[in-house]
């Protein structure tokens, strides 16, 4: 394997828990998977599947406590950030990875101007002075497609698709190799998303950014990403790239995810959802976390969790009927 | 940049001007300002010239707020001593809110047992009434001046430190701050860059209505003989040294009296009045 083969990020067998009072969280539960230089992968799942928990442990930025990595190692460059000190992982943050997060008008500190927000961290990664960071701040504006002039503007004079621009101007501010973008669409309404989702397309083809996104809407997925990996219940069930997921898909819930959504072309009056909810997870099932709601349970998923399984080149899944 | 900060504070002076009773105290607190400035100019005798003709003489055109014992006009001894008690006002409590404010950050942010050793310690604090802190520090340390005002700082830090921890509380968990983080920015920045100016505004209200508090102490430590000595002119000291007279000549307390209580007044309805223009959740 040659340099250039070699993963940008490559996550191994991580596992998150929260230690609350009220018992351990398992969020994320052993989950691998490799990102390429310059590839997007998109991480699918329902809501308090860990999609986030995954990439707050991508960040190192998971509170503690009561979150607890409690197994895994996660490689950037080769390099393991679980094992960075302190000022290793502040030069980590920001500048070799960035997030954009879910909501724009809350990310934002509201006291200080976009440019200001823009500017610091150039400044602090690149050690640029006032005035070069602004002008550098300045660009990445316009490259947002935001007029520098408003540069000196604070977020509240902002509306919300233009705040997450600027939280994407601030992401990219430094270059970052690796992008962790946590449901960066979901509060903003159908056109605005689009218009955002196609920049973050461009920008991150433009500079050869890798890119995770976090999403629930399947269809964001097919829009920019190259690869997908549907998380349930703290696992990665299956991942591969856009084609073998969406048209051979193997996993029970996978398919329970394309079956619920509406399509055009047909003519129903219910949509056609998966039976039961997701498992509380302080209290994982034994054995496959999905069987319980698993049209094609088999008795042994009740005991053994499935291994991951690869079924075809860069396809992988997790479920026993495929091992 | 300067001209959008000053859209800000322009909006805060907008609703602050609203509020009659936050001018008035602003008004007046710049008139004290200006004769503690002008002191010299104004008063029309040395605060320390003793006539001894001229011994206890009521308010007349010559004195107008009279003279005391020993013969010195009242007038000139209260418009010095605006320069000593403002002096220790603003000094003991900047020193006060800056020490009370890097504590309160730091166990807001921190938590643990960081935040149980600071805030236990300001609890013990705020459980002696200042007032007993303050005879306390004074009286360990001696009289004078910069006793009083350590005395008066140490006894406001614990008010500093409980607002600002509450407001780091609130303000930490804001996804902005986590931002911030991801970003790469470390602990400290994060404390003076991203949070304190987001908790400025009850640091000023706290600040604004604490002077009055601490005037009001340094004068009490004063007329008590665990402040300023005499013959500086201090209104507390003044007080204490008419007390005897308050039978005959009760001009003497009067006139110092007024201008602690003149001052204090001006010092609350400002921050009264700060309080309001800067709560967000009255903007409009």
């Amino acid at each position: 394997m040659n340099d250039k083969d070699k993963p940008l990020l490559s996550v191994r067998n991580l596992t998150i828990h929260y230690i609350t009072d009220n018992g351990v969280v398992k969020a994320v539960n052993d989950i691998s998977f490799d990102l390429a230089k310059g590839e997007t992968m998109g991480l699918v799942g329902e809501t308090g599947a860990g999609k986030t928990t995954t990439a707050l442990g991508i960040m190192n930025l998971i509170p503690n406590p009561p979150g607890k990595i409690i197994n895994g190692e996660i490689l950037v460059d080769g390099k393991n950030i679980l094992e960075f000190n302190k000022y290793q992982t502040r030069k980590y943050r920001g500048n070799v990875a960035s997030m954009i997060f879910q909501d724009p008008m809350t990310a934002l500190n509201p006291i200080l101007t976009v440019g200001e927000q823009i500017a610091e961290v150039s400044r602090y990664h690149n050690k640029l002075s006032k005035a070069e960071s602004y002008v550098k701040a300045a660009e990445m504006l316009e490259l947002v497609g935001i007029p520098s002039e408003r540069i000196n503007e604070y977020p509240h004079q902002f509306s919300g698709g233009m705040k997450q621009r600027v939280v994407i101007a601030i992401a990219l501010a430094c270059n970052p190799q690796l992008l962790l973008a946590d449901e960066p669409t979901t509060a903003l309404d159908v056109t605005i998303q689009a218009q955002v989702l196609a920049l973050m397309g461009d920008l991150i083809k433009k500079y050869g950014t890798s890119m995770v996104l976090i999403t629930h809407d399947l269809g964001v997925v097919t829009e920019i990403c190259d690869r997908v990996a549907i998380m349930y219940a703290g696992q990665i069930v299956e991942t591969g790239d856009l084609e073998a997921v969406y048209e051979h898909t193997k996993h029970p819930y996978t398919k329970g995810l394309f079956g619920s959504l509406p399509r055009i072309s047909d003519k129903t009056s219910r949509l056609n959802p998966i039976d039961g909810l997701m498992p509380d997870p302080t209290n994982l099932p034994n054995g496959c976390p999905f069987h319980p709601r698993c049209p094609d349970k088999m008795p042994e998923c009740e005991s053994r969790v499935p291994a991951n399984t690869e079924i075809e080149p860069g396809h992988f899944v997790r479920c026993l009927l495929y091992e | 940049m300067a001209n959008k900060k000053n859209g800000q504070l322009r909006d805060i002076w907008r609703r602050l001007k609203r509020n009659r009773l936050a001018m008035v105290g602003l008004v007046i607190l710049i008139l004290i300002v200006l004769v503690a400035i002008f002191a010299d100019v104004i008063a029309p005798y040395p605060y320390d010239l003793q006539n001894y003709s001229d011994v206890k003489q009521w308010p007349s055109s010559k004195y107008i707020f009279g003279t005391d014992n020993f013969g010195r006009d009242i007038f000139s001894r209260v418009i010095y001593g605006t320069r000593v008690s403002l002096q220790i006002g603003f000094i003991s409590l900047s020193v006060g809110a800056l020490v009370g404010s890097i504590f309160g950050a730091i166990a807001g942010y921190f938590g643990g047992w960081v935040d149980t050793v600071i805030m236990r310690f300001t609890d013990i604090l705020m459980s002696i009434p200042k007032i007993v802190l303050a005879i306390a520090i004074a009286s360990t340390l001696g009289p004078g001046l910069v006793n009083a005002m350590i005395a008066v700082a140490i006894s406001s830090i614990p008010n500093f430190a409980r607002v600002v921890r509450a407001s780091t509380l609130t303000v930490k968990d804001q996804e902005y701050i986590e931002a911030a983080i991801a970003i790469g920015a470390g602990n400290s920045r994060v404390i003076f860059r991203h949070i304190f100016p987001n908790i400025l505004a009850p640091i000023i209200v706290q600040a604004t209505l604490g002077v009055g508090v601490s005037i009001i102490l340094a004068a009490s430590l004063s007329f008590l003989g665990l402040g300023v000595e005499p013959p500086t002119p201090e209104w507390g000291a003044m007080l204490s040294a008419a007390r005897t007279y308050i039978r005959d000549e009760w001009y003497m307390v009067l006139f110092p009296g007024l201008a602690i209580m003149i001052t204090v007044l001006a010092l609350n309805l400002l921050g009264d009045g700060l309080r309001d223009a800067l709560d967000p959740k009255l903007k409009n």
